[in-house]
């Protein structure tokens, strides 16, 4: 029995390493990087890691063709989701999910058990004729829906759905389980101002003032606005065209061409935005999906609808910062959805790569995961939409049809102390978070200039000037250099002028002596005059190698 | 006086003045090639240490690690190569009467001014916020149009020609230097196709040869 005990003890401890092992080694499957200063692409620390992958079994679906159940649809209905667009966290931690394919919404908890599937849609207004781009006319199905794309819900639970292939917006609250009442529907806006034939809406937002935003990718003067009451009431947030050598030479040309000339060149016109979300504050931030586009690929619109990160940010390059040519295809950022947590950091998903980047308030680079390899974890095929719900970033995947959820490593949790002290100006508060940081990954951007600034807050002038030289940032080094000035000059005062004092004084005798004639032997055993031999012999033969040369 | 100068204080005596010097060193057939190289040499090297050095603020891109000889070598050593052989085209188009020897130094010793601003500026760089960058921009401008006004006047002298046409042949001569610039580019990429011609026939013998 003993000699059985003895012999497990190291069993048990080697299988204690060994999981130890395996969890330490439980690395991600991709590289994670982040950009340096000079946006070049450097390794780096993991900032989140997937924590849960979420299917439809998980969620529970096969009771929508279970009799018994309270979520019974039919016995044909589909027990998977399918093409999923888009879906939306609220702040109670309720999570609705487009499953576009199979046209009906999905709405769970946070930890995804089932609480409804809106199927059936009652209480249509009208039967609405639409027309779609050939001319044909067609009557809406309205107690159902087609394709919807989008959705936003409301603190009341009221759902906002952009029903795309009928061409409606739908505002609806739950009526059973599996069905919701339509209060509003927002239509084609019939005015000469909308010249889109067609109103295949994909996105919708909401803000405090039940103001309903539209995107219809045909259209490209910005997002369609709606009173409450369903009334059309404008654009809002246009992008601005992009500035390229075409545009240029077109604009030229549009100076002294006739008027067929100019007809028959292309108008320059900006790109539409693909996706929007609305902070805490009230502010609707977008992306703009085309690939490689660099004016306006993310805003953040006042409620005039004025880009305001062109003042406040630090930073205005997302995503990726160079497209890759491979096998013959090109890979350019192409950023599909934004996220805007609570606690400010902007999470932008591009669906190229499939990677999500995460910046602060103030745009500043901070965390980059996610990859392309739809076979493993972590990993996305159509990476459609993003949102978040506390710290946690979920990611929904349109051909996987699964949500996958990411969690912040230590390292995150740390960025994201750090860097919420810094953004609030305790700059020596996150210091030590900083240091953490480091500790992980030593050229961390943003930690070295937290760390700068720390410094420079903490009057150790030295340090911050060398840290920063190492965030290359010109405009903080200044400023500790200033002070470093500064602070030496006031040490060294005495000494600077009894220096200069001394000079003076030397400059003079030694002019003084010149006047009268030659320098006394007794200087140069000082050692003075020694110098000046020195000197004058190496003068000397210096003039006469140029002597030399100059002859020749 | 001018009769015992050395050539180093020749240098000296034409840079502190401006109107005679060149005149004087003329008429005395002063003037050495050795001291000119070793200016245009210094030149090189004071763009070498204005683009490597300088305080962090004022350079951040001498902190990067990627350097370049290349342009520097260009913008100093065969800009001022350039301008020689430009300049002595031109004027003996236009009854100068400079030779190229004498082109080549009164050039040289024209550019001391501005490497002097060069290194200073650069040096003090160490020492000033960006506040200050007056002082910086100050010195190195000193030296550039100082530098410029005895360029001018080094020509003037060189080929003993009256002020205005002195600024026309300048300009005439840095139009030259564009074209020698323009055409010695076309050169090198014409000997680089020829160059691959051959070097392809080379590797598609080799080829043959072997199987």
């Amino acid at each position: 029995m003993k000699i059985k005990k003895l012999f497990c003890i190291p069993i048990a401890v080697a299988a204690a390493a060994s999981v130890m092992i395996t969890s330490v080694s439980a690395a991600d499957p991709y590289t994670t990087y982040n950009y340096d200063a000079w946006w070049n692409a450097v390794p780096s620390q993991s900032g989140y890691e997937v924590i849960d992958t979420v299917d439809s079994r998980r969620i529970g679906l096969e009771a929508l063709a279970d009799p018994s159940s309270e979520f019974f649809i039919s016995e044909t209905e589909p027990t998977t989701m399918s093409d999923m667009k888009d879906f939306f966290i609220t702040d109670d931690g309720d999570i609705y999910i487009c499953d576009t394919a199979n046209n009906r919404i999905i709405k769970t908890d946070i930890d995804f058990n089932l609480l409804a599937c809106y199927k059936y849609f009652p209480g249509s207004t009208s039967k609405h004729i639409i027309v779609d781009d050939q001319g044909n006319e067609t009557e809406v199905d309205a107690d159902e829906l087609k394709s919807p794309y989008g959705i936003f819900v409301d603190e009341d639970g009221v759902m906002y759905i952009a029903d795309r292939d009928n061409q409606r917006v739908v505002k609806c609250v739950e009526e059973t389980k599996t069905s919701a009442r339509i209060l509003t529907e927002y239509y084609r806006p019939e005015t000469e101002l909308y010249d889109s034939q067609s109103f295949y809406c994909t996105k919708v937002t909401v803000d405090a003032a039940k103001n309903v935003y539209v995107i219809c990718p045909a259209v490209n003067k910005g997002a369609i606005m709606f009173s409450d009451s369903g009334s059309f009431v404008g654009y809002y947030g246009t992008n601005r065209v992009e500035v390229t050598a075409e545009v240029i030479r077109n604009k030229l040309w549009r100076k002294i061409a006739s008027e067929e000339q100019i007809a028959s060149l292309t108008k320059a016109t900006p790109v539409e935005y693909a996706n929007f979300d609305i902070d805490k504050e009230g502010f609707i931030y977008t992306v703009t999906e085309v690939a490689n586009v660099q004016t306006d690929a993310v805003k953040k619109l006042n409620p005039a609808g004025y880009n305001i990160l062109e003042k406040t940010a630090d930073n205005n390059s997302f995503g990726d910062q160079i497209s890759i040519t491979y096998n013959g295809t090109t890979y350019a950022t192409r950023l599909t959805d934004i996220a805007i947590s609570d606690d400010k950091f902007i999470n932008i998903l591009d669906y190229t790569s499939g990677r999500i980047f995460q910046y602060d308030e103030r745009c500043n680079q901070l965390l980059i995961f996610g990859f392309d390899q739809e076979e493993q974890r972590g990993g996305f095929n159509n990476p459609n939409a993003i949102d978040t719900y506390g710290d946690k970033v979920y990611i929904l995947d349109g051909r996987n049809n699964d949500i996958t959820v990411f969690g912040l490593t230590e390292f995150g949790r740390y960025v994201h102390e750090a860097i919420a002290l810094h953004n609030q100006g305790l700059y020596e508060e996150a210091y030590q978070i900083w240091q953490e940081v480091l500790k992980r990954d030593g050229g961390f951007y943003m930690a070295l200039v937290g760390t700068t600034k720390a410094l420079y807050n903490q009057d150790n002038y030295k340090d911050a000037m060398e840290y920063a030289k190492l965030s290359f940032y010109a405009k903080e080094y200044d400023r500790a250099f200033e002070a470093n000035r500064q602070e030496m000059l006031r040490n060294n005062f005495t000494l600077i002028v009894l220096i200069v004092l001394a000079l003076i004084v030397v400059w003079i005798v030694i002019k003084v002596l010149k006047k009268k004639g030659k320098i006394p032997q007794k200087l140069i055993a000082t050692g003075v005059g020694k110098i000046a031999d020195a000197g004058k012999k190496a003068a000397e033969s210096i003039v006469s190698k140029a002597k030399k040369g100059g002859k020749k | 006086m001018l009769y015992d100068m050395k050539p180093w204080q020749w240098v000296k005596h034409v840079i502190f003045h401006p109107t005679e010097g060149f005149e004087d060193m003329r008429w005395k057939k002063a003037g050495s090639l050795k001291i000119a190289f070793f200016i245009v040499f210094l030149l090189f090297a004071s763009q070498v240490f204005s683009s490597r050095y300088g305080g962090f603020a004022y350079n951040t891109r001498a902190y990067s690690d990627v350097f370049n000889i290349m342009p520097i070598l260009v913008q100093s050593v065969a800009y001022y190569a350039t301008w020689v052989v430009s300049n002595w085209s031109i004027c003996t188009l236009f009854d100068g009467e400079g030779n190229m020897r004498r082109v080549a130094i009164y050039s040289a010793y024209a550019l001391v001014p501005f490497i002097i601003g060069n290194f200073l500026s650069t040096a003090i760089s160490y020492g000033l916020t960006l506040d200050e960058s007056i002082w910086y921009t100050a010195i190195y401008q000193v030296g550039l149009w100082w530098s410029v006004i005895l360029m001018v006047f080094g020509m003037k002298a060189c080929h003993q020609y009256n002020f205005t046409m002195t600024i026309v042949s300048m300009i005439c001569t840095v139009a030259g230097m564009v074209l020698i610039l323009v055409l010695l580019a076309l050169v090198m990429s014409l000997f680089q196709q020829v160059y691959v011609f051959f070097a392809t026939i080379y590797t598609e013998i080799l080829y043959r040869v072997r199987s």
